[in-house]
């Protein structure tokens, strides 16, 4: 049911991440100020949309988690933020780079935008071992979803908030301040694409994954209680991080109509 | 063709920004790297784990199970090649 469509997805990710790739590179034109340098935008700025918003969206499946107990949504909310907190290393790693290139800094403590993606960044760092501290699978994902909600809402706030900040020397490039030529634009635009699929892709690899190791955990189990010899160890889950999930349930789920995606 | 091509696309400028914009780009390339080896780690244990349990399974069932399926060992093999 995760693998559904995967295929066509992982094609189309590559198709338009390598489509980016030929715009950046040999059709948009080089920037006035910053020369070949401002070519990390189209890696580095994407990269940092599509992880806010990957946070944003582990909120959401939260909020799904909170009203149906479904631990489906638990799952694809941890999913979502793990994805994103990978994205989110990638953005403070291009993000220096380019602060480097372009200001002589690896990073600069007096820049809101920075230092605004780094307070969200730590804030999520502490997801993981917030879920590894709980023991019980129930109350961990309750909150865990808790968490996801009340740092998913914080994130667009603070987002607002560094917008309105006028000292700033951090470049705009969406709004009404963004003075980008068309071409520059439509790239940044296929590189956004390209980013948000490469997101999708990654997080649906994972739920599949885990989907499927929790179809053979359930599929061992049946066979040792068939044969008698349910093991200590294939009967109890030892402490995850991670989400569990109960395959057989979720195959009946699936089955019944109200589940798959 | 190839040559007319590249004749035509504009020379990438790699002197001191090109590394700062090569450095970029391959940690974007290093990390969907790492994270399809760490997929791959984890396929190749189900792949494990899955192969113990059809093991168990059939030695559960005996030879009648392998007769059933398709002649013991060959059985085995053709059922491999139709999950591959």
């Amino acid at each position: 049911m995760y693998g559904k469509g995967l295929r066509a997805l992982s094609i189309a990710t590559v198709t338009v991440m390598a489509l980016a790739l030929a715009l950046v590179f040999f059709w948009a034109p080089l920037e006035a100020d910053q020369g070949f340098l401002q070519k990390i935008f189209y890696v580095h700025v994407p990269l940092a949309i599509v992880s806010l918003c990957g946070f944003v969206v582990g909120g959401v499946f939260s909020i799904q988690h909170l009203r149906t107990r479904d631990a489906r949504w638990d799952m694809r909310s941890y999913v979502a933020i793990h994805t994103s907190l990978i994205f989110g290393v990638a953005t403070l790693i291009t993000g220096s780079i380019w602060a480097k290139g372009s200001w002589g800094h690896w990073w600069e403590w007096s820049e809101p935008t920075l230092v605004s993606f780094l307070i969200v960044f730590l804030l999520y760092a502490t997801y993981q071992p917030l879920r590894f501290a709980i023991e019980d699978p129930e109350r961990q994902a309750r909150y865990a979803s808790v968490f996801a909600v009340t740092a998913g809402a914080f994130v667009p706030l603070n987002f607002i908030a560094v917008r309105a900040s006028t000292a700033y020397v951090h470049p705009r490039v969406l709004g009404a301040t963004s003075n980008l030529p068309w071409q520059m634009s439509l790239t940044f635009l296929v590189s956004l694409l390209g980013m948000a699929l490469l997101f999708t892709t990654l997080c649906k690899y994972e739920l599949t994954a885990k989907h499927t190791r929790a179809q053979l955990r359930a599929l061992r189990r049946l066979a040792e209680r068939r044969a008698g010899t349910a093991g200590i160890a294939s009967a109890r889950r030892g402490r995850s991080a991670a989400p569990s999930l109960q395959a057989t349930a979720m195959t009946a789920q699936a089955h019944d109509g109200r589940g798959g995606r | 063709m190839s040559a007319a091509l590249l004749a035509e696309l504009p020379a990438l400028p790699l002197h001191e920004a090109g590394k700062y914009v090569a450095a970029a780009y391959i940690v974007l390339f290093a990390m969907v790297l790492v994270y399809v080896a760490i997929m791959a780690i984890r396929l190749s244990h189900l792949e494990r784990d899955l192969g113990e349990l059809l093991a168990r399974e059939q030695a559960d069932a005996g030879p009648d199970a392998d007769a059933e399926t398709g002649k013991g060992a060959a059985g085995g093999q053709a059922r491999e090649s139709t999950l591959v």
